[in-house]
């Protein structure tokens, strides 16, 4: 198989087994938090997926799968957009400089 | 360890939010030079006029490297979804700041770990977005570029030594500064919550220890595989 294609594949499949098997206690933190009592203090903020989870899907395991394969999908465009970006602004640059001439 | 908002002193948050955009742009231009960088002559430095201007441009691997980075940031991002119970009603999961920084350098490490960050706190609710900086700073400086440095001091000598330093490096005085910053801030008294934290974070930094190991591990095969 693709070596590429294998890399972009296996984080999919990574999310796959947290959603089925991530522990849902809460991290360092916020256990911290709880013990210590300032976890109140905490302001939500609104999200689309606020605590990895799709908005409309009630079921555990699908709302935190998809969420994680939208994240994964936001984090690639990202990434193709910061690609992007430097490949214009290097075009630019050689037309500026193109056109001091 | 993402702080969500609420937790920081607004004053503080605004002042590491700023640290954390320069060290963003610094970054930035430190990668943009390496992928521009084997052609020999920067943007800057063109006073031989003709020489000057067609020498700025990508380097054959630049897009490799944009393909390793994004590669890299995707799996951290898969492997942050993966809690894992460690004790008692607690759960830690990678930060991978090490990782990123042995695969991509510690500009870009740095650049790979804002990025989960940033989309992480936008869209996940997963730390808060005035508290970006503070996290920033946590995990991706301390995490990736300042452990980087621990991991290239020792490489030389064992490579499983290097790599377990830094890893405990990376999450304790993560932990360390998220404490710090928690206690200007006057949420927690330092010295009451010091014990929990660092005890907790050191279970979670062999952790993160065991999956940066097979993490690399798997990078290295796949990578020798395609040079056959």
């Amino acid at each position: 198989m693709n070596k590429k294609i294998g890399a972009v594949i296996f984080p999919i499949f990574v999310t796959f087994f947290a959603s089925l098997f991530a522990s849902k206690n809460p991290d360092v933190l916020e256990t911290l938090a709880i013990n210590y009592g300032f976890d109140k203090q905490a302001k939500e903020i609104a999200s689309i997926f606020a605590g990895y989870s799709f908005p409309f899907i009630s079921s555990h395991f699908l709302s935190t799968f998809c969420a994680g394969a939208t994240g994964l999908v936001l984090l690639y465009i990202l990434y193709k957009g910061i690609n992007g970006a430097i490949g214009r602004f290097i075009k630019y640059f050689l037309v500026l400089e193109t056109d001091k001439k | 360890m993402h702080i969500p908002d609420g937790f920081l002193n607004n004053n503080l948050a605004a002042g590491l939010f700023a640290g954390a955009l320069g060290m963003l742009g610094f970054c930035l231009s430190k990668v943009f030079r390496t992928v521009t960088a084997s052609i020999g002559v920067l943007a800057g430095n063109n006073n031989n006029g003709n020489i000057g201007s067609f020498a700025f441009k990508f380097s054959d691997n630049a897009g490799k490297y944009f393909q390793k980075m994004a590669i890299a940031a995707l799996w951290i991002f898969a492997f942050q979804m993966f809690n894992v119970p460690i004790q008692s009603a607690t759960s830690a999961h990678l930060i991978g700041g090490l990782f990123a920084a042995v695969l991509a350098g510690p500009f870009g490490g740095f650049i790979i770990i804002s990025s989960v960050l940033i989309v992480q706190s936008l869209f996940f609710a997963d730390g808060g977005i005035l508290a970006l900086g503070a996290n920033i700073l946590n995990m991706a400086f301390i995490g990736s570029f300042l452990s980087y440095y621990i991991y290239k001091a020792l490489s030389g000598k064992n490579y499983y030594l290097a790599i377990l330093a830094a890893c405990f490096f990376s999450v304790t005085t993560a932990a360390l500064f998220c404490l710090i910053e928690l206690g200007i801030s006057g949420t927690v008294s330092f010295t009451k919550a010091f014990k929990d934290m660092m005890s907790l974070h050191s279970v979670a930094a062999l952790l993160e220890t065991v999956i940066t190991l097979a993490l690399l591990k798997v990078f290295k095969i796949s990578a020798e595989g395609k040079n056959e």
